[in-house]
This record gives C-alpha cells, sequence and structure tokens, in this order.
C-alpha cells in the first residue's frame, strides 16, 4: 500500500466532525436519563432517540469525518471532490437531532428529518463511489469499504421508508423494516467498516508484523453473507434465513476478534496509552457482549438480550471511536501545524500532544459507566442505571474537553 | 569524503514523530552510498508500516537531513523497499526496551 499525503484533506475540513460527533455523544449520554429500561424493550421512543442520535450523531458523524482523511489512504487515490464533506456533517448534525427529537415530540418531523439524514449520507455514498471509480487495482480493505457503503445505501432506503411508515405517510409492514435497517446500517455498514478499517489501523498503531490476515477476510466473507441472509429473511419471513444471518454473523465476529488476538500478540509497541487501554476494554466488551447476546438469545431473555446491545454500542463502539479519536486527532493537528517545521526547529511528537492524565481520568469514568448502566439494565434497577449514566456523562465530557485541547493543541 | 556512518549520522535527526526514535536507531535504514563523482547519495530504507500517513513526507525528511547535514552531498535519490520487511529485531536495543520488543 502506498500511501500520498498529498491527497489529504485540510484539517479544518476534518475537525468538525470529531468535535460534533463528541458534541453529540455528550447530548446522548444525557438523553439516556429520559430512558425508562423497564421499557427499554418496547423500542420506546426514548430509547429510539438516543439510538439514532448515538448512531448519526456520534458513530457515524466521526466515522465519516474519519473516513475523509482514510480514504485516500486505503483507496490510495485522491478523493472525487473532497469539498463534498463540507455539506455533509451540517446535515447529518440537523438531521440527526431533527430525527430525535421526532421520535420524542413529533413523529411528524420524522421524514424530513430523515432525508436530511438520507441527502448527506448519499453525498458520502456517491463520494465514496465515484472515489472508488478511480481505483485500478483492488485489495481487501477496498473490497470492504465497498461492500460496507453498498449496505448503507441499501440501510438508507429501508430507514427512509421505515420513517414514512412511522409517520403514517405509508403502510408498511415497520418490524420487518426495522430488522433489515438495524442489520445493515448497525453490522452491514458500521461492522463491516470496523473490521475493514482495523486491517489498516490496529497494525500501523501497533506496529504488528508478520502475521496472517485470512481471519478477517474469512470474517468479511461471513459478515456480508450473513447481512444479506438476515434481510431476506425480514423481508420473506423465511425463519431459516434469519437464524443463518444470525450465526454467519456470530461466526464472523469470532474470526474478526480472533484476528485482533493475532495482531495484539504481534504487536511491537506495549507501552500503557489511552489508546490501548480504550481498545482493549472496547474488545472485551464486544466478547462479553457477544456472549451475553448468546445467553440472551438462548434463554429468551429479552433483558440480557437488551444489556448486550448496549455494551456493544456503548462498550465497544464507543470506546474504538474514542481511543481512535486520541491517535488520529493528534496525528492530523501535527501534520497540519508542525510537519512543515520538521528540521527547521523542534517540534512536539504526537505523544506531548495527549493530555494523558485526562484521557485517563475521562477512560475510568466512562469504563465505570458503561460497566454499571448495562448491570443495571441486566438487573432492572432503573435508580443504578441513572448513576452509571452520571459517570458516563462526565467521561464524556472528558473527551470532548480533550478533544478540544488536541486541536488547540500549543507548544 | 562522505561516508556511509557520515550519512547515517545525518539521517539520525530525522525522527519518527509517532514513536519518537531517529529512523536509523528503528533500523529503517538499510543502505546509504556516496558516489564522490557525481556528489549523489543513494539511500535505500523502508518504513515500519506501508500504511504510513507520513509515507512521502519521512522520505521528503531524509533527503532533506542529508543535504542540510552533509554539504558536499549535490543530490539524494532513495528507494523505498519493503523486502525484507521491518521487524523490531533491526531496531536498536534502546528502541527495542523502550517500544517492548526487547
Amino acid at each position: 500500500m502506498a500511501v500520498s499525503t498529498d491527497f489529504a484533506p485540510p484539517f479544518k475540513l476534518i475537525a468538525p466532525y470529531f468535535l460534533l460527533g463528541t458534541l453529540s455523544f455528550i447530548v446522548s449520554v444525557l438523553m439516556l436519563y429520559g430512558v425508562d429500561i423497564d421499557d427499554i424493550f418496547q423500542t420506546s421512543p426514548q430509547t429510539i432517540a438516543w439510538v439514532h442520535l448515538f448512531l448519526l450523531g456520534f458513530v457515524m458523524m466521526v466515522i465519516f469525518g474519519a473516513m475523509a482523511q482514510l480514504v485516500p489512504v486505503v483507496l490510495e487515490v485522491g478523493h472525487f471532490a473532497v469539498d463534498l464533506y463540507y455539506a455533509i456533517y451540517p446535515l447529518l448534525l440537523t438531521g440527526s437531532f431533527m430525527m430525535s427529537y421526532g421520535f420524542l415530540h413529533s413523529p411528524g418531523l420524522l421524514p424530513y428529518g430523515g432525508t436530511v439524514v438520507l441527502i448527506s449520507l448519499l453525498i458520502f455514498v456517491s463520494e465514496t463511489f465515484l472515489t472508488i471509480n478511480k481505483v485500478k487495482r483492488f485489495n481487501t480493505v477496498m473490497v470492504s469499504v465497498i461492500i460496507a457503503n453498498l449496505f448503507l445505501f441499501l440501510g438508507m432506503i429501508f430507514g427512509i421508508t421505515l420513517a414514512l411508515g412511522f409517520a403514517g405517510e405509508i403502510a408498511v409492514d415497520l418490524h420487518a423494516l426495522l430488522k433489515a435497517h438495524i442489520y445493515l446500517v448497525l453490522f452491514g455498514y458500521v461492522g463491516t467498516t470496523i473490521m475493514g478499517i482495523s486491517m489498516v489501523l490496529l497494525p500501523m498503531f501497533w506496529l504488528s508484523h508478520s502475521f496472517s490476515w485470512r481471519p478477517v477476510k474469512t470474517a468479511l466473507w461471513l459478515i456480508s453473507i450473513g447481512v444479506v441472509s438476515v434481510v431476506l429473511a425480514s423481508l420473506s419471513d423465511i425463519a431459516l434465513f434469519g437464524y443463518a444471518g444470525y450465526a454467519l454473523t456470530l461466526a464472523a465476529y469470532g474470526f474478526y476478534i480472533y484476528q485482533i488476538y493475532i495482531i495484539y500478540k504481534t504487536r511491537v509497541r506495549i507501552e500503557e496509552d489511552i489508546y490501548k487501554d480504550s481498545l482493549l476494554f472496547s474488545y472485551i466488551s464486544f466478547v462479553v457482549a457477544l456472549l451475553l447476546g448468546v445467553a440472551g438469545f438462548v434463554f429468551s431473555n429479552e433483558r440480557i438480550f437488551v444489556a448486550a446491545g448496549f455494551l456493544a454500542l456503548v462498550g465497544f463502539v464507543a470506546f474504538l471511536i474514542i481511543g481512535h479519536l486520541y491517535k488520529i486527532v493528534p496525528f492530523l493537528v501535527w501534520y497540519e501545524r508542525f510537519s512543515p517545521l520538521v528540521g527547521k526547529r523542534k517540534v512536539p511528537m504526537l505523544a506531548d500532544m495527549v493530555p494523558a492524565y485526562s484521557a485517563k481520568f475521562g477512560f475510568y469514568y466512562n469504563a465505570v459507566g458503561v460497566s454499571v448502566t448495562t448491570l443495571a439494565i441486566a438487573f432492572d434497577q432503573p435508580f443504578i442505571f441513572k448513576a452509571g449514566v452520571s459517570f458516563l456523562l462526565i467521561g464524556s465530557i472528558f473527551v470532548f474537553k480533550d478533544i478540544l485541547y488536541m486541536i488547540n493543541y500549543k507548544e | 569524503m562522505v561516508t556511509k556512518e557520515d550519512i547515517f549520522k545525518a539521517i539520525s535527526t530525522v525522527k519518527d514523530p509517532e514513536v519518537g526514535f531517529n529512523l536509523v536507531e528503528m533500523g529503517l535504514i538499510y543502505d546509504a552510498e556516496y558516489n564522490p563523482e557525481t556528489k549523489h547519495v543513494q539511500v535505500t530504507m523502508t518504513l515500519s508500516t506501508k500504511a504510513c500517513p507520513l509515507h512521502q513526507m519521512i522520505l521528503q525528511w531524509v533527503e532533506e537531513a542529508v543535504l542540510r547535514e552533509l554539504p558536499e552531498v549535490e543530490s539524494v535519490d532513495i528507494t523505498l523497499v519493503w523486502e525484507p520487511a521491518w521487524n523490531i529485531s533491526m531496531a536498536d536495543e534502546n528502541v527495542k526496551k523502550a517500544l517492548g520488543g526487547a
């Protein structure tokens, strides 16, 4: 992989994604105070509103910002039109908040919020595909980007249909569409993107060498077939497709975790930092979430199943994103501000730009928060849940503060 | 006369900002040669990862460092190779110890 820094977008384009993403994370945590864990299974408006702000405002926002930087790295070509990213984040933020508000107070707002989100996602997907069109030779990571964006495109179509149905504009089977929508966006886009990008970022940051890529390649194929299978099941009512899809997804994650274990074991860098702590917590959460998910499925215990889902989102996905922010943001700031000064005067190292104690502080609060809230959901303890949310709130504020600090870093 | 050691010393002024060590102690510089007739330096080096986002910049820093530190050199060419692939055993002991590979 030959990477060109010529293709790197300006930091002023990417910074809003990380700032608005982490700000949305704080707001989404605040929204958890309004979630009643007694009816969390009933897909209450509070729960759906929280899921959408968390996934669109935080997860998607940060992923899109990272992709603005990583797409040229992964595809080895420049963006088709990187300036389009200036339009994506305001639309995504506006649409996310409109949708969340719509779920909570005004269902009539949903199609409008959904359309705004749809436009932002369409711009992102179109720009990505037009960039992919410039690629001459494909590797596994590039294929994962294509598959992920195809799933995102389909997930958007299901999502907007769902929003119209939820608002009462059209009559559709909401349950079937919801399952397909969740699977396409969450497992199809977020899951595949995480797998593909892990192949680039983890060995790069940990300096892992001389290992086989076979497990993650297998995982990518399995999850792709699994997602298609579950979508077919939700549209056709053929239960066998559903069970096959769940089994394939589980197997895919088994292979993926094994790949992460291999990368972790062959890493050269073993120093303790916020990146290692965040990723360890993230992947441990993921393993526990998978085990809880299987237990919830086998014993038909919805509460355990929901706890697993919550842990997968806030323990696995959020910590994975936050850990990477502490690596990506200092690099981008350093690249923009200090790399031209190399050889001319002393410049800071990337590690100097990370507020280590503050990051650690935020990490512990978030880790306690996720653990307490997950246990509270599993054991039906609403008061403990709110206590856990308070820990998450402090942790999320520290993450936002740290991003601001790194963006404004001065020697 | 510029020796291989002189060239390595010049390149050792270039630090990898991510790990904080210079390229020579990281073991990234495989070979360097000076041609006194053409006053040209040929460097053969690798990077710690193919996905390094500073790929082009690091090559540029190496070139600038050689020209800056060795005034008698007039031109520099860098050949970036991926074989043999870099691994921690190529680094100096202090790097291995600090990164954890020792």
